[in-house]
């Protein structure tokens, strides 16, 4: 390289050009990763759009505009009544967030304003989505319901045991290091790999080892995998269909998603809490507070960046997910564990219909665009960044 | 971590609490760990006994075979194909590290120490690509690589080895670990460099990275276990055995091995033996690349 005798001799060289060699080593050392990114994460963003304004399969049809989008919604009055009930709910959340702020007597009234609205943005969305689900591709709205059902399934637990599994593993505990290394196993392990063991475990047949488990409690076998009915309707709740909660074949699947994860959270949560400095403890300590109180004091407010962070990729996460469940889906499961990911794959891959399948994702993409933003105002101001 | 004082090595002004409370309090702690590491365990101990037995024992669901079949894993090995798929995946797995290293360390270092016009921009959207969900980039991805997007050299790359590596040589998370700790490196040491007439990429390559293997290593763990794990793109991308991976052939091996749950198991513990040993090589590197790194 020149550069290596353009040091040499900084003197003769102006600060100018040494600060345009200096930009230029940046781009070109950015460049090769550029490349790649724009190629292969940056443009497909901009053809997927493209792709779904077409009746796309396989080779590229004719240009229908929206109509694959329609599909999905029905009309676009649909979108846009589902969109002000988002929106009414964020101001109604607003309004009360803001009523703890404000002077005392206001407090009430403000609180109560705010949740009209949120009851009403509730009513909105409600009545949008109904709408959406009759005129639209109620498939796909299905698989947004099962998501949901996974994402709130899985990524409090993975948190919360987390949190506690790396608050116990902080109190100086013997093999601390080993009970790390095993907790962060599942997380390397290969999906495909690890969810054949699941299939098995959790099989329908009466001497599959969640049978037997469950029998030592006195429980008659259960399907599992196989079972799309409700949860609760198993409990003897009068609830069918994906509204009626998950089902115990995506509740397997969801303690797939738990126990592959929760040890990603640990090991971030730890090296969280190895940052609290140990001073603020001390000061508890000298002040007579017990150990729950500094865990829940001190512990929860100091650590939320990182538990803010973890349910952030927790979310994204969830929509991501894809190998475990297509591995352990089964047909008898129907449509109770097809998450938008596997509908979106079945349709491109399965039917062969690339247009809806990119109308679709681009829909998904702006989902958690959506909540990453709410996440973000919502749940990012309560952090506390010490 | 070894500076880390645990909270009840403090000495304690109040002691309140007895000392058998205080046993008793330790023992619980340790009972739930216990009971967490068994849980995580399991399915792996349940992997390793099933891949031992006989047809007959994984149906009466016992817990360790009687005798170890060892034969199980040759038939499991050569039934699966594991052979050509297991050689695949390395020299996939081997190809994208070389190529994802290469990319991060420089992206990772211009973004940590270098200033040029527009790198904030530059580096908030290489972040962004962490949100965006395979399912969006995966169709045209897919168009990209069969050559209906624009022509390639060769008509299409299904089933070639660069569809299966070059999309995953560069990827935002590595870049941005890698420049969390490319940032901490004190200015002093870049200056002392650049009196003795060293360029950036000299500095980087022999002070910078000697100093931050922790944080290498953290890159090639992830970078391994995401490549040797990969399954929707290669699933799409292999349509004959040439390139295919491992975890492709076990997916396809799970309905060809059927009912013969021992051999299946086998062949699902020896996709994971590689991960392991990476694991357990960079195990201590990696915690402290991960704490190091600082995730705030």
């Amino acid at each position: 390289m020149t550069e290596s005798t353009l040091i040499e001799q900084p003197k003769r060289i102006g600060l100018k050009r040494l600060k345009a060699r200096e930009q230029l080593t940046g781009y070109l050392f950015i460049l090769p990763a550029l490349i790649i990114i724009l190629i292969f994460g940056i443009f497909p963003i901009g053809y997927s759009i493209y792709m779904s304004l077409f009746d796309w399969r396989v080779v590229k049809g004719p240009f229908i505009g929206d109509r694959n989008y329609l599909m999905i919604f029905g009309s676009w009055k649909n979108v846009g009544i589902v969109s002000a009930g988002i929106a009414l709910f964020y101001a109604g959340s607003k309004v009360w967030g803001k009523a703890f702020q404000s002077l005392r007597n206001g407090q009430k009234i403000a609180r109560l304003i705010g949740a009209l609205i949120l009851i009403l943005g509730g009513v909105v969305f409600i009545t949008g989505w109904m709408q959406m689900y009759e005129t639209g591709n109620s498939e796909f709205l299905d698989s947004l319901i099962v998501t949901l059902y996974y994402a709130l399934g899985t990524v409090p637990a993975e948190v919360i045991f987390g949190l506690v599994l790396a608050y116990i593993l902080y109190q100086d505990i013997v093999g601390k290091e080993a009970f790390r290394m095993i907790y962060f196993l599942p997380y390397i392990t290969p999906s495909i790999s690890s969810a054949v063991v699941f299939q098995i475990i959790f099989s329908s047949r009466e001497t599959s080892l969640a049978n037997q488990f469950i029998g030592l409690f006195g429980i008659s076998p259960l399907k599992w995998r196989f079972e799309p009915r409700p949860v609760l309707q198993l409990l003897g709740f009068n609830v069918s269909g994906i509204g009626g909660g998950p089902s115990l074949a995506l509740l397997t699947i969801i303690f797939f998603g738990i126990w592959s994860f929760i040890g990603y959270n640990t090991v971030i949560f730890l090296s969280g809490l190895g940052n609290i400095p140990k001073e603020i403890y001390e000061a508890a300590e000298i002040d007579g507070s017990n150990s729950w109180n500094r865990f829940w004091y001190i512990t929860i407010p100091m650590i939320s960046p990182v538990t803010f962070y973890l349910t952030l990729i927790g979310f994204i996460g969830t929509f991501k997910a894809f190998n475990h469940i297509y591995v352990l889906r089964t047909p008898s499961a129907q449509n109770t564990v097809i998450t938008a990911s596997l509908m979106i794959f079945d349709r491109f891959y399965r039917a062969n219909q690339y247009g809806i399948a990119t109308a679709q994702a681009i829909v998904l993409f702006v989902i958690i665009l959506g909540l990453t933003l709410i996440q973000n105002n919502v749940l990012g101001k309560q952090v506390f960044y010490g | 971590m070894d500076n880390i004082v645990p909270v009840d090595s403090i000495p304690t002004k109040a002691k309140n609490d007895g000392k058998i409370g205080r046993i008793f309090g330790r023992a619980i702690l340790y009972l739930i760990l216990i009971i967490g590491a068994i849980i995580f365990i399991f399915p792996f101990f349940w992997m390793i006994s099933n891949s031992l037995m006989t047809l007959g024992e994984t149906i009466t669901r016992r817990l360790l075979p009687q005798v170890p079949q060892w034969d199980n894993y040759r038939q499991a090995w050569q039934q699966a194909k594991f052979s050509k798929y297991f050689l695949n995946s390395v020299l996939v797995t081997l190809g994208t590290l070389a190529g994802l290293l290469f990319t991060s360390i420089l992206a990772g270092y211009a973004f940590g120490r270098i200033d040029f016009k527009g790198k904030n921009i530059l580096f908030g959207l290489f972040l962004a690509t962490m949100m965006i969900p395979e399912s969006v980039t995966l169709i045209p991805n897919y168009m990209l690589i069969r050559g209906a997007i624009i022509p390639l050299p060769g008509g299409t790359w299904i089933n070639t080895y660069w569809a299966l590596t070059l999309p995953f040589m560069a990827n935002a998370f590595s870049i941005f670990l890698l420049r969390q700790f490319f940032a901490q490196v004190p200015n002093e040491l870049w200056d002392a460099a650049r009196m003795d007439g060293c360029d950036h990429l000299r500095f980087l390559i022999q002070i910078v990275l000697p100093i931050s293997k922790a944080a290498v290593l953290t890159v090639l763990l992830f970078g391994f276990t995401a490549s040797w794990n990969a399954f929707q793109w290669p699933l799409l991308v292999t349509t004959r055995d040439t390139w295919r991976p491992l975890m492709v052939g076990l997916y396809g091996f799970i309905t060809e091995a059927g009912p013969n749950t021992h051999l299946l198991m086998a062949g699902a513990v020896i996709t994971i033996i590689p991960i392991l040993i990476v694991y357990f090589l960079t195990q201590k590197q990696f915690t402290q690349g991960i704490a190091t790194t600082g995730l705030k």
